[in-house]
């Protein structure tokens, strides 16, 4: 009885202190993010004042509406959905079809494939962007969005078969062995009954490729000039002439180009971390 | 040895599935070929052009490592080094001690912790690039509302230049990644911390092992793995990491944060000094592959890599 007792004022204690640091971690989290919405919606006389107000004393859209009808940055925003969705989309069939072949076929050297896309998925992009730009500026595709779409594959795709190998691999062998006997073909077996079974799977990745590219900035900056062609991160750079930030815009683009993530983050939260590490460390 | 395990067990006849010599080929075609244009050709064009002195409008000459050697006689270049050093060294010790921290908190049996979960995701989730403008804009000297808040409650009583003077940009540009980066250590040490079974803890109770006992015999072990994988993935991730330094700094000031990767854009992309610009991102390449070895052997199995 005594010791249930003290047991349970010491959880009490050590609950306590989980609130408080978890307190603690939220607002480090959280307050920059709320941060950028308070600065969206202010005047640009309240941002600069002296002692910056925790709330907006006055809601204005204005910062949204210059951003929305006198800067690039739609334009920016479509350039990105056009090529997050080109990309992951392609990305996403091409890998199927790889991941296929290596988990599920006596492919030669798939041990060796498989090696292969852990390095590739770890290669830094410091290390290709300028032999990646090179070649770009050789094939004549810089400066435009095709060139950026074939590009963005060289991190989508490692990331892709990273995934989709280990999803494909937790598949029983028995499910096509059944198939077979019912007299299936090879392309009717992985089309009709093997890529349906890994519908899960292949969303989480479609969803985390299209990520992948959202955020993506390095490429953008080195491979494209025109504005016109420009994604919302190369973009939002563009918002700050000579030095001078036009800090309210730059948060509400800020704020806007979160939202397609949050999104994606809320549906998907089995696989917050990317799946890096789920279920793939040994033992 | 699973495969062939496998592979032994007699299979009654055709229940094999058997496919045409040519169908693995097909499936895997279009990605290798890709693969091998834009990566593995790019690569080792790039260790070539490191060897040469291939500039803008000029003709190219082998030059064998001389770009190396000047490299590494450069002040600069040196100083990249070093501060990429204590940037990758600092930074993923405090996203390790904050993750870990992060992940015990929400193991904790404590109300709303999925909520939490995904809360404290945010800073991962949100693009690189908007993050960093936040914090400049937190930075900045007029207007910034960091120094507001220090000034406001006494701690300091001077306006801190966050992004101008050399201790403080490199403490601001690891403040940003950590920011950034600890709740990917938080989310991976969570998902291994509930493996751990709540027996193994109240068994240790009851034999009289304190808070910290049981969080140096019990929990440590069980999430060895996952934190090893973790930090090493992060710090691949963090020795090569751009933007914040780029968007936040430009490397200065003084070369107070120029890093690798910094340092190779400018020299690569504004002057187009492409020879040396390569040699400087691929030198610590053996470094990294050391790096991928070891996480490689944390996630693949031998004999079931495939």
């Amino acid at each position: 009885m005594k010791k249930e007792r003290k047991r349970s004022a010491v959880n009490r204690r050590e609950d306590g202190i989980a609130y408080l640091v978890l307190i603690i971690f939220l607002v480090f989290s959280l307050f920059p993010i709320y941060w950028m919405l308070n600065t969206s919606l202010k005047s640009n006389a309240e941002i600069y004042e002296k002692v910056p107000t925790f709330f907006p004393r006055e809601i204005r859209v204005d910062a949204y509406k210059r951003l929305l009808f006198e800067t690039g940055f739609p334009r920016a925003l479509w350039n990105s959905v056009l090529i997050a969705s080109v990309v992951s989309l392609m990305t996403i069939f091409v890998s199927m079809l790889a991941s296929y072949a290596i988990t599920r076929t006596n492919l030669k050297g798939r041990f060796f494939m498989s090696r292969c896309v852990l390095y590739t998925y770890l290669l830094p992009r410091t290390m290709l962007f300028i032999p990646l730009y090179m070649l770009a500026v050789k094939l004549g595709i810089n400066n435009s969005l095709f060139g950026l779409g074939i590009i963005y594959p060289t991190f989508t795709i490692p990331y892709a078969m990273w995934m989709l190998i280990a999803y494909f691999k937790t598949v029983p062998k028995e499910v096509e062995e059944a198939a077979v006997i019912d007299g299936c073909g090879p392309w009717k077996l992985m089309f009709q009954v093997f890529f349906p079974l890994v519908v899960p799977g292949i969303v989480s990745t479609l969803i985390f490729c299209f990520t992948l590219c959202w955020n993506e900035y390095l490429y953008s900056l080195i491979m494209i000039n025109d504005s016109a062609f420009k994604t919302f991160p190369t973009m939002l750079s563009e918002l700050i002439v000579d030095d001078i930030f036009a800090w309210a815009p730059l948060m509400a683009g800020s704020l806007i180009s979160c939202i397609p993530i949050l999104v994606v983050y809320t549906f998907s939260s089995k696989n917050l971390t990317g799946g890096f590490t789920d279920g793939s460390v040994k033992g | 040895m699973k495969g062939d395990e496998r592979m032994a067990v007699p299979n009654a006849p055709g229940k094999r599935i058997t496919y045409t010599k040519i169908f693995p080929y097909l499936l895997i075609a279009p990605v290798l070929i890709y693969v091998l244009i834009f990566l593995v050709f790019p690569f080792f064009y790039g260790i070539g052009i490191s060897l040469t002195d291939k500039k803008i409008g000029s003709s190219v000459n082998f030059i064998g490592l001389k770009n190396y050697v000047q490299l590494l006689k450069e002040p600069k270049f040196v100083t990249s080094i070093k501060n990429t050093m204590t940037y990758t060294v600092i930074s993923v010790l405090l996203k390790v001690i904050l993750g870990m921290a992060m992940a015990l908190v929400l193991n904790a049996k404590i109300c709303g912790r999925s909520l939490a979960r995904g809360l404290l995701l945010i800073p991962w989730a949100v693009p690189t690039t908007v993050s960093i403008y936040v914090w400049k804009w937190m930075f900045a000297d007029t207007g910034g509302v960091l120094n507001a808040m220090l000034m406001g409650t006494g701690v300091v009583d001077q306006k801190i230049a966050w992004l101008s003077t050399p201790a403080m940009a490199m403490s601001a540009i690891v403040l940003v990644n950590v920011w950034r980066g600890a709740p990917f250590i938080g989310i991976s040490v969570l998902s291994g911390l509930q493996t751990i079974s709540s027996d193994l803890y109240e068994s240790a109770t009851v034999d009289g092992a304190g808070a910290f006992a049981r969080f140096c015999y019990i929990t440590i072990p069980s999430i060895k793995n996952v934190l090893m994988l973790s930090t090493l993935v992060t710090t691949i991730w963090t020795f090569n990491d751009f933007e914040i330094i780029w968007l936040l700094t430009k490397g200065g000031p003084l070369n107070s944060t120029q890093v690798i990767s910094t340092y190779s854009y400018q020299a690569g992309i504004l002057q187009m000094d492409f020879g040396k610009a390569v040699a400087a991102s691929i030198m610590f390449l053996p470094v990294i592959i050391v790096i991928v070895n070891i996480i490689t052997g944390y996630t693949l199995k031998k004999g079931d890599d495939y």
